[in-house]
């Protein structure tokens, strides 16, 4: 009985390709049941997430089975036979080492990401559930879920953010803790501060507030974030209530001035208040982060953060695959 | 060597190894969480040592600049130990253990320390009421310090953006950290005010006096620091750099007083 793996992903496959491959979460299980009649093998999982769709068998003969699930896979997607071309094919060792790099986000887009180890898990549960799971597919995803929570564990894989705005996120939670008791302006409604402040809300940011030169864009925005839209002129009466501020203006000059923050700094408080400037030129005048309580980042400082934290993951790989290869051999698959 | 001196021997070993584990766990990017094991262990020394004291003198052992001393590294590790695990800031107890470790190697200088202490004869319970209630307030107070340091060196890695240590990993967030600080100082200026109360409550000498218009000095000043933050509000470096200096400070002032 051979282990492999038929996939495609986001460096093998355009998304119009990828897309009639996608399986959705509900159908898993039946999906690696139907996987397991369509190679006629003893056991099948299949892994589907928006950047990888994989199929994971035991079959005697390997050849036959990745012969017989391409051609049969594209008879029933109904897609012409060039779609091979996308496909990767590993046997054995490969298959095996491959699934472990997978469940460590080592194969993904965003290098050491740790969603890809909750997709994985849930595949396999659900292929286990509908009982096209056996000895050798049971064997191999155990093995290469505790390689993935050793690799993560014993490595700094997963450590920093590795975007803007999940760097802007993460200073947000080291300034505010939890994100429940902020309130977040955004100034211009564009699409760098439509991210940002999502990832904001989506760890819990209490209100957000837009103020944009086109008060129409400002309440559309505001409206699908679930927050209010302020006139771009009356910006700073906002300033007394927020803790973050997101400016993306298109504006040539700077729209903050230290008198502003100066002006509002008695009615708040003196709380700590947190300036993300992702515009170029920049919104923000540097003054206003001599104030003593204002954190100001702007573009290059959160980017250079976002590039070391993937230079430190990208110094990682190697110290990351020596322990898969490690904890690999102790299952002596052939080809090991 | 008498058993209390070995008491607090063995509390001072087991803070500064705390210290020294914290801190080089942080050096590493890791959490510190055994240190908080060291210092309840260094509690039950720091008990093990006020209760021997306490029998030799039959009452609460507060008599002379050793005792004080000792007692207040107790209350510090004691308000770590409620304040840290509680809210999760485990860096807190890196940050006392060597303030918890000074505080004890000075008890520990020879002749801070009183052989064979007498006995109180005549005790008052309004006399040990004050100086119970002063040391912990200054346990409380200390400990707001020592969050004040914490806050100073977020505040600056968070200006400079230097954010690559494990310090600053481990730092809890500036929030927080202003919120512990806060609520300390209110713990500690509750029971400095009962401290006071009860020594202006209890007979005194003419030393006795000085030592109280110091002890009302600094607790006006916490009542100023406090009262200034709600009413009017303080930046967090302000509101540290006050916790701190008002702290050394009063340690200075009582040396002297």
């Amino acid at each position: 009985m051979e282990l492999l793996c038929l996939g495609l992903n986001h460096r093998t496959a355009p998304v119009e390709v990828r897309e009639r491959f996608a399986v959705g979460t509900a159908s898993l299980g039946k999906a690696a049941n139907d996987l397991v009649l369509l190679a006629e093998a003893t056991e099948g999982v299949v892994i589907s997430t928006c950047n990888r769709t994989e199929f994971y068998l035991a079959a005697v003969n390997a050849q036959a089975a990745f012969e017989r699930i391409e051609t049969r896979l594209a008879e029933k997607i109904q897609v012409d036979s060039s779609v091979s071309a996308h496909f990767y094919r590993k046997e054995k060792a490969d298959a095996a080492m491959h699934l472990c790099r997978v469940v460590s986000g080592l194969d993904s887009m965003m290098l050491g990401e740790t969603e890809i180890f909750g997709q994985v898990k849930h595949a396999y549960g659900a292929a286990l559930d509908a009982g096209a799971t056996g000895a050798i597919l049971n064997k191999i995803f155990q093995r290469a879920f505790s390689v993935g929570k050793k690799v993560r564990t014993e490595t700094s894989i997963q450590e920093g953010s590795t975007s803007v705005g999940n760097v802007a996120v993460d200073l947000a939670e080291k300034i505010f803790g939890h994100l429940k008791n902020s309130e977040v302006m955004i100034l211009g409604a564009g699409e760098m501060s439509r991210i940002t402040a999502q990832s904001l809300v989506s760890r819990g940011a209490r209100s957000i507030f837009v103020a944009n030169r086109s008060f129409d864009r400002a309440e559309e925005l505001a409206k699908e974030m679930g927050g209010s839209a302020v006139r771009f002129d009356e910006w700073q009466s906002v300033l007394n209530r927020v803790d973050v501020v997101i400016s993306s203006t298109g504006s040539p000059h700077a729209i903050v001035h230290r008198s502003d923050v100066e002006k509002a700094r008695r009615a708040r408080k003196y709380r700590p208040l947190f300036f993300i400037d992702i515009a170029v030129p920049r919104d923000i005048d540097p003054a206003v982060g001599e104030i003593e309580e204002v954190y100001l980042y702007d573009i290059d400082a959160l980017e250079q953060l976002a590039e070391e934290a993937r230079t430190r993951r990208l110094l990682q790989i190697e110290e990351c695959e020596r322990i898969i290869m490690h904890e690999l051999e102790k299952l002596n698959l052939p080809g090991m | 060597m008498d058993m209390d001196r070995w008491f607090l021997i063995a509390a001072t070993l087991l803070a500064a190894i705390g210290a020294v584990w914290g801190m080089i766990s942080v050096h590493q990017g890791h959490r510190s969480q055994l240190t908080v094991f060291w210092m309840v262990a260094a509690f039950v020394c720091q008990l093990g040592f006020l209760s021997v004291r306490g029998q030799m003198r039959a009452a609460c052992p507060l008599v002379g600049t050793g005792e004080i001393l000792a007692f207040l590294a107790w209350s510090l590790t004691l308000f770590y130990l409620l304040v840290g695990p509680a809210y999760r800031i485990s860096l807190l107890g890196v940050f006392t253990a060597p303030v918890v470790v000074l505080f004890q190697l000075f008890a520990l200088v020879p002749g801070k320390l009183v052989e064979n202490p007498p006995r109180v004869i005549g005790g008052n319970p309004w006399h040990e009421t004050h100086s119970a209630m002063s040391v912990l307030a200054y346990g409380a107070l200390a400990l707001a310090a020592v969050a004040g340091v914490m806050f100073l060196v977020l505040d600056k890695q968070l200006k400079d953006q230097h954010l690559k240590s494990g310090l600053f990993r481990n730092l809890p967030p500036v929030r927080e950290l202003l919120i512990s600080l806060e609520r300390l100082l209110w713990l500690g200026g509750g029971l400095l005010t009962i401290g006071i109360i009860a020594g202006f409550l209890m007979p005194r000498t003419t030393q006795a006096t000085g030592h109280l218009v110091a002890a009302v000095a600094v607790w006006v000043s916490y009542v100023l620091l406090v009262g200034l933050k709600a009413v009017r509000g303080l930046t967090g470096r302000r509101l540290s750099l006050s916790a701190v200096a008002l702290f050394i400070l009063s340690l200075v002032v009582f040396a002297f007083v």
